[in-house]
Formats: C-alpha cells, structure tokens, sequence
C-alpha cells in the first residue's frame, strides 16, 4: 500500500459512507463565499481609485497620479531624482512599458542582485486593501519585484477591482501563471521584538504610478 | 515517544520554572505579544464583519474536513496538470526520506527555505543536516533560531524569545559585514545584506504552504519579508511541504481565510505578499524553478478526523491564542517542548508525540477561555484540552496522588450528609493553622502557601449557620 | 423577564462559599429576597463536580451532575454565586451526560433554569437594589468562566451602580485571568503564581479600596497574593457589597 493509498483510506474510513456527489460538493463550496458583503470589509472610501489609494498609502505605498502611459518615464524620474537615485533601472520587458520613450534614463532588463531600483506593471489593484496584482510570465520576471530596494509599479486606474473576491474570479478566467502574487505595501518584519522595519527581503520601497483612464 | 511519566513531567515543569526565572525572556515576550495583542484588537474592531467572518471561516474548514479525500484528490490532479509532482507521506519520517531524495537525486549543495511550521514538525532542519546539504533560513526570524541553533518558540514569531540585543550578539558575529547597531533596521539591513547571495545561489527553494487551493492546485504562500519568493524563484528545484489539512476548495476561499488569518496573527489586513505557486515555470517563463514538488503529509492528521479532536483541523496556524494565553505569556514558547506551543500546541502534541510524554501540557491550562475567543475559526481549544485530560485520568496517567485525592472528595461529595460532617470538621481543622484572618502556611497545600495566602474560614460552614437559623425561625410562632 | 412574579429558587452555594466564606451565601439570600424570590437551600448539595471534570475524571462528575440534577430540579430556577461553577452546569452537564437517555434531557433543562446570581438579578428579575450607600473606591475583575461561558460583563456592573458613594476604578487587564484556574494554582503554583503577581499589581496600580469580583475561587487567589505582598486592598464577593455587608470583614479579615 502506498502512502497515497494509506491517507485516502484512514481518510474514507472515518467519513460517512454515504457521500455527496462532486456537484453536490461545490455547490455547497460555493454557497460559503455566498452575500460576500456580509462577511469582509467595506470599502474605506466611496470609490474605487479612492479606496485604493487610502489603503494603499496606509501601509506605506507612496502614489503618484499621471494622466496618460506618455507620462510614465517622467514620473519615474521624478522618484528616483527625488530619493537620490541614479536614473538607472530595470524595467520589465512588457510592451506597454518597453514602448515608452526612456530617452534620458538607463533602463535595462536584467537585475543585480542588489538592483536599485526597477520598473514593473501591475494587472491589478484591489481596493479593500491596497494591494496589487503581478503574474509570472515571459515578460514579468517574479524577480523584479523582489530583488530592488525600489520597486515601481504601474497601475491603470481602471484596472483597480473592489475586493479580494473579484480578483479571484479574474484569475479563473484566464490559464494559472506559475506565480500570482498580491503585494500589499514594502516588504516588512516584526521579527525582532515586533517592531516594524522595512526592506527584510523584498523592496523597501513601493511605489505606484497611477494612470489615468482614457475614456 | 513515549518516555518514562516521571521524567517528563518533571522536566515540564523545570523548563517552565526556568523560563519563569529569565527576566530577559519575560521581556522579550512581552513586547512582543502585547504588541500583537493590541494591534489585532484594533485589526477587528475595524472590520465589524470579522464575527460573520469568522463563522464562515470555521464553516470553510469544516466543509473542506468533510470531503477531504474529494479535495486531495482533485489538488492532485490539477497540481499534477500543472507540472508539478505531489508526494504523499503518512509520517514525518517519511516525508523527511521524501524530500532528503529529492536534494540528494538533484545533488543539491545549499538549500534556502521559507519559514514552514510543519517543516519544524516533520524534523526536516535535521534530516538535511544529516543528508550533508546547507540549509539556510531566509526569514528573519528563523535566520535568527539558526544561529542561536534553537527551535521556533512561536509559530509566527519564531525568535520572539530574544530581544534586539541578543539578536545583534549573534549577527555581530555571524555576518560577513556585522551591523554597526542593535537597532532592529540596522540589523534587518544587515540579515538582508548576508542572505542575497544565498537565495541566488541555492539549489533548492524549499517552502511550506498556507493553502492549498484544490481546484487549481495551486500552494499559497504568504509572507511579509518577501522570503519566500526569493527562496522559490531562483533555484532549479522548488518543494512545498503541507499538511493535508491545509486544503481549501478555490482561490477565493483561500483569500477568504486570509482575511481572518492576518488580523488574527499580527493584525495586518493582508501580508504583504501572498502567493499563488502553480507548478514550474511554463515554458518561456522569464524565471522560476524547472521542477516543483508537493510532500502532503498526514503525521497523525487523518486519525484526528473521527476522534474528539477533528476540529483543531480547522487550525490556520494564526498564533492569536498564545498571544493570548496567560500560561504561554509566563513561560514562552520553548516551556512546551513539541514544535507547536500554547493552546493550539498544547492539543497538538500529544497528537503528534502521544499523551504519556505530554499530559502536562493539557493541564496547565487555566481554562479560561481566551483562546477560544480570539480563535479565527471558533476551534473550543478548552473544550479539546478537557478531553485530552479525560484521556489521561482514562489511561492512569495522571499522578497517583491527584487520582487519590479526587476519589476521596468524590466519595464524599457524593454523600451530602457526610459531605457536610466533612467540611465542618474541615473548617474547624483549618483554623487551627492560622492565626488572624489568613494562613501563611499549609500541610500539603504548599502550592497555594507558598506564593499567596489562604483566607482562614470562618468557624461554622454556611450549611451549619443556615440551619440554625433555619430551626430558629421554626421555633417562633 | 420572568413569567413568575415570586419564582421559587433553588439557592446553590457552591462548595466555597459553604466552606470558606458564608456570608456570600446568606447575600445571595438576601439580594434573591429582595428580588421577590422565595428561596431555598435544598440540603442535598455538595458540589458542582468542577474539580472531577477538569481533571478529566468524567466518572465521578457525572455522578456528582446527577445529583446536582436530582436536587435542583424541581425548582424554577437554580442561581449560584459563581460564574464559574454556573457555567458547569450550564454546559458541561450536558456536555457530560449528552449520552445517557435519561439524564440528558433533564441536564438540558436544568442548564435552562441556571443562572449566575447577578445576571440572573439583573436579566431575569429585571431587579436593581435599592438605598446602598457604600463611601470606597473599588476596582472589578471578570471572572473568566462568568465572563465567557455566561457573558456575564455588564450585569455586575449595572447593579454596582446602584451603589451610591461607590466610585468604580478600571483594572487594567480586566478580562485577563488571574490563574486560578482550580487546581491548576496548585498543581502549577509556580506558573500560576507568576500570572497572579501581575494581577495583583494591576490591582494595586489602580489605588483602589476594594476588588470585587463574582467567583470565590478567584477573590481567594487574588485576596492572599494581595495579602502576602502587603497590599491593603480589601476583597469582596460583588454581592456582599450589593447587600450591603462591606462594612463587615473582608476577605481575610477576622469577623
């Protein structure tokens, strides 16, 4: 008997014989996630942008606001000029940020191991906690997000979704990446005596760039 | 397993006695529960769902406990549809033989590792030890326990025992480039400083699991460092060990405990990162390991499901009951001696190690129920501990004295009338040893005297007074 | 509120009081009195069985839950000064005998009559006691079996206010146990000891004349650690104050 065989039988042997049938299973799965406003948070602000930035720079997300993708490259001068950093850094190698005009920044796509700074764009913001959305794929290394003391990201307005919940039906919509992560906020510790200190690991420093919807 | 009574009791109540006498440790406890303590109060009391939460967290669990073999079964096959390889293993010996082949088949070197619990409980820090791999420790906590060459002594807060001067004792020197200061920042720069390269350079990632999701088999892996991406990203092989438990059935019930769980264990809203791992990298991947294995383990799990404690099944491993607990605050984490400590620990144990080596732990328990409280999934901790000490006083395991004199009460309370002659001599006796209205010191009741006054009673029992007024009454017209 | 304008109660002193201080007994008749009751004190009754079952002696619990039952039965309600073993009744009797077929209904209707004394003045009698005049300051602990198993909390607190001159002073850590715990305070005195060294300086912190509190189990507790550190904080049950006998010794005090 192996011990695959060993698991399922104690497991089959202290249930009920009578079983429901797999459809049976889920619909019951499903009716707990049922009037979902009656079991998590409400939003902090009427709207979603609101929301999500009030979350967002509570736990430590710094937020600029740009009108347009054109204006990304200025933005993220504008941080790096303002924390005293070189304009160098790592940028995802997605279109929608490699098509932007860099001129005057030295971006690459490889990361050092104590990469300074890089650029990265978020599928999704999610507004009851502020928290945004990164998958693994060909362009998004799950690095980029992890190795930089700085990490940038860019976030459309009009992709930030309301709560936890509806991220998860996103992400059953489409093939499961290798990673699906939500960073909520800098990486922190409360390791030593629970206080908090940022930068344990990951990014010390989150920062949004905030696009504008189009229409 | 099962190591003479004697021994181990007494050897309860010496760690305990030792843990009481560290100032240092007491200190280092409190600031870290109190912290804990007061940030979840706040964590829930802005959240006014958190109780309806919370009944749908424990009916989650329950749900998932009920069709265990439906959910395992269907992880398998869509964690399998992923790419990864799930192994099961019925005990710790197994699972540590599981995954000791996996690194030595892979001729791994240095493996990094994300801090897991059931890591601890399954005894895997020794078995690579024994294998001849280096193994790192990547969260901060745990980074600092190897170190100090110690176990976890909290399930969140693994070094929470030492405090920030201790810490900069053992990164002084340990570290390439030893902090400068015992701030807790300027020693988290230097933790960051001296791992690095470890992450990039490790074999194998090794990783535990908060959830796993059965519809999509995926692992969920939440972190606050950021650890844990970094230990499973770069090297060619990553390995996840879970409890069977762990299983939820879909993505968005896993985030649906995740909101209980944060709150509960550092009164956070969410970690900061939280993720998803769904098989090996798919091709063209920009990164990410080559091969991904899942060790499910059983360790004792299965035969919790149809005895009196099936509902601690429903543990999300939160640490909000030993934040809580007036017993683990007093003694910490290590007093306990089994990988989980506190309440949860305390049921746990002699599940995991049997009950004669550890019936201490279901007794020294106040039963008073904080714990229940606090418990994100509404687990009746006390209720659990009680039936663990009818197992015991079933199996004489309990001290031959205490056995005794509870037979002698009982044969008495169980006679009012001698009852009653009892206790009036009772009283009469015990004032013969104070004098005023306390008594300091008692034959065989060294326990309560030695730390605290008895109140001296007052001569008649309430029973005596009472009819006596009684018959007085009945003599008046 | 009840149906019944005079109930009869079954009065359940609890071993304790019987044997260490009985002058919470004869409040508990008193306030009861006060409250319209008619009062009882069936003879039959030793005590709840607490220490069997918490040493995980089901046997002799279940045999002292009979005869709790037997004694209380015929009565329409059974109030108690304590929370705790309230809280027994309430629900490890049918806990305790959920599988015998005779003993478990009647288990579940005595858990429907029993009350802790001042929940049941306060939410069944709807009773608030009247021209108390106590001049002191006093702090108050919530036991924790009144307090978790029963919700006992607000109840001990609303009457309390009805004593005039009684100035209420919060204790830090209030709803923390002051590790008692039955036998665990002998069987782990030293751990207990160092849970009760905290409570009794939270205690002395708040300055206060009194510590009131709703189970004797752990007013003993709390009472001799304040003695032997030389407080002069004063303990009382809370219904000896409500019944206007904290002018007699407190405990601990030579009567």
């Amino acid at each position: 008997m192996t011990a695959r065989d060993r698991i399922l039988s104690a497991i089959r042997a202290a249930l009920p014989h009578e079983r429901p049938a797999p459809d049976a299973i889920s619909a019951e799965a499903k009716a707990l996630l049922a009037d979902p406003d009656t079991i998590r948070p409400r939003l902090v602000a009427e709207g979603l942008l609101d929301a999500f930035i009030l979350k967002a720079e509570a736990i430590g997300t710094t937020i600029d606001r740009v009108g347009g993708m054109e204006a990304v490259p200025d933005a993220v001068r504008r941080y790096l000029s303002g924390h005293g950093l070189s304009l160098s850094l790592a940028v995802e190698p997605t279109p929608a940020l490699t098509a932007l005009d860099w001129t005057g920044l030295d971006t690459g796509t490889t990361l050092a191991p104590d990469q300074p700074a890089a650029l990265g764009k978020a599928l999704w913001g999610i507004a009851e906690s502020g928290s945004m959305i990164v998958h693994s794929g060909a362009d998004t290394p799950i690095l980029l997000s992890f190795l930089p003391l700085h990490h940038i990201v860019v976030l459309q307005e009009s992709d930030i979704l309301s709560h936890l919940e509806d991220y998860a039906a996103q992400l059953a919509e489409r093939p499961h990446p290798r990673n699906a992560i939500l960073i909520t906020g800098p990486s922190g510790t409360t390791d030593i005596e629970g206080s908090y200190v940022r930068g344990a690991h990951g990014p010390g420093f989150l920062h949004v760039i905030l696009v504008a919807s189009t229409d | 397993m099962s190591a003479p009574e004697a021994s181990v009791q007494v050897s309860f109540k010496n760690r305990a006695k030792t843990a009481l006498a560290d100032r240092t440790l007491k200190i280092a406890i409190d600031r870290t529960t109190g912290t804990a303590e007061a940030k979840r109060a706040v964590a829930v009391a802005a959240f006014p769902e958190f109780q309806a939460a919370r009944a749908r967290g424990r009916a989650i669990k329950d749900h998932v406990i009920a069709h265990l073999d439906h959910y395992l079964e269907q992880f398998e096959r869509n964690a399998t549809a992923s790419g990864a390889t799930v192994h099961w293993a019925s005990d710790d010996a197994e699972a540590r033989a599981i995954i000791t082949r996996i690194c030595l088949d892979a001729k791994a070197k240095l493996v990094t590792r994300s801090k897991s619990m059931l890591g601890e409980e399954i005894g895997l820090p020794h078995a690579l030890a024994d294998a001849g791999i280096e193994r790192v420790e990547t969260d901060l906590a745990e980074h600092i326990i190897q170190l100090a060459g110690e176990a976890p002594s909290h399930i969140v807060w693994p070094a929470m025992h030492r405090t920030r001067e201790q810490v900069a004792e053992l990164f002084k020197m340990a570290h390439h480039l030893p902090p400068s200061a015992d701030d807790p920042a300027t020693m988290v720069q230097s933790a960051r400083r001296e791992l690095r390269a470890k992450f990039l350079g490790a074999d194998i990632g090794i990783s535990g699991s908060n959830f796993l999701v059965a519809d999509t088999g995926a692992t969920c892996t939440v972190t606050n460092e950021g650890n844990a991406e970094l230990t499973t990203t770069p090297p060619r092989i990553h390995i996840v060990t879970a409890g069977i438990e762990k299983i939820v059935p879909t993505t968005a019930h896993a985030l649906s405990l995740l909101r209980l769980l944060v709150r509960s264990a550092t009164g956070g809203e969410l970690t900061q990162y939280t993720t998803f791992h769904c098989g090996p990298k798919r091709p063209g991947d920009a990164d990410g390991p080559e091969e991904m294995h899942i060790v499910l383990v059983d360790n004792g799990r299965t035969r919790m499901l149809d005895n009196e404690f099936r509902e601690m099944l429903r543990c999300i491993r939160c640490g909000a009951c030993m934040n809580h607990c007036v017993v683990y605050r007093q003694i910490g984490g290590h007093a306990y001696g089994g990988t989980y400590p506190g309440p949860m620990g305390s049921v746990l144990t002699p599940v995991l190690n049997g009950l004669a080596g550890s019936r201490d732990l279901p007794n020294a328990c106040t039963m008073n129920g904080r714990c229940a409280e606090v418990c994100p999934v509404e687990i009746p901790i006390p209720t659990l501990l009680r039936a663990w000490r009818i197992r015991s006083w079933r199996e004489k395991l309990e001290p031959g004295s205490l056995r005794a004199g509870i037979g002698i009460w009982a044969v008495l309370a169980r006679r009012p009338g001698l009852y009653g002659l009892a206790s009036r001599i009772g009283v009469r006796a015990l004032r013969l040893f104070g004098k005023g209205g306390w008594i300091a010191r008692l034959p065989l009741a060294g326990g309560w005297t030695a730390h605290r006054d008895l109140p001296r009673p007052a001569g008649r029992t309430f029973m005596e007074q009472y009819r006596a007024q009684q018959a007085h009454k009945g003599s008046r017209p | 509120m009840s149906g019944q304008p005079n109930p009869r109660v079954g009065l359940f002193v609890t071993c304790l009081v019987d044997a260490i201080r009985p002058s919470i007994g004869f409040s508990a008749i008193q306030l009861l009195e006060e409250a319209g009751c008619r009062v009882e004190v069936p003879q039959a009754q030793t005590c709840c069985g607490q220490p069997a079952l918490n040493s995980g002696d089901e046997k002799d619990a279940a045999a002292l839950a009979r005869q709790t039952i037997a004694a209380f039965e015929g009565f329409d309600y059974i109030v108690l000064p304590s929370g705790s073993c309230a809280g027994t009744i309430v629900h490890g009797y049918p806990d305790l005998l959920a599988k015998d077929p005779v003993w478990a209904p009647r288990a579940r209707i005595l858990a429907t009559r029993t009350h802790e004394i001042t929940s049941f003045l306060v939410d069944v009698m709807g009773f608030r006691p009247k021209g108390r005049r106590l001049s002191a300051t006093a702090t108050y602990h919530d036991s924790c079996a009144g307090l978790r198993e029963l919700g006992i909390a607000a109840q001990p607190r609303a009457l309390l206010a009805e004593v005039a001159g009684l100035e209420m002073r919060g204790l830090e850590g209030n709803d923390v146990c002051c590790g008692f715990g039955g036998t665990f305070c002998v069987k782990y005195s030293d751990i207990s000891n160092a849970i009760v060294t905290e409570k009794a300086e939270a205690i002395e912190r708040t300055e206060a004349d009194l510590l009131l509190a709703g189970d004797l189990g752990c007013l003993m507790n709390m009472a001799g650690k304040l003695n032997r550190r030389g407080a002069r904080t004063r303990c009382f049950h809370t219904i000896e104050v409500l019944a206007g006998r904290a002018d007699g010794p407190a405990i601990g005090e030579e009567g």
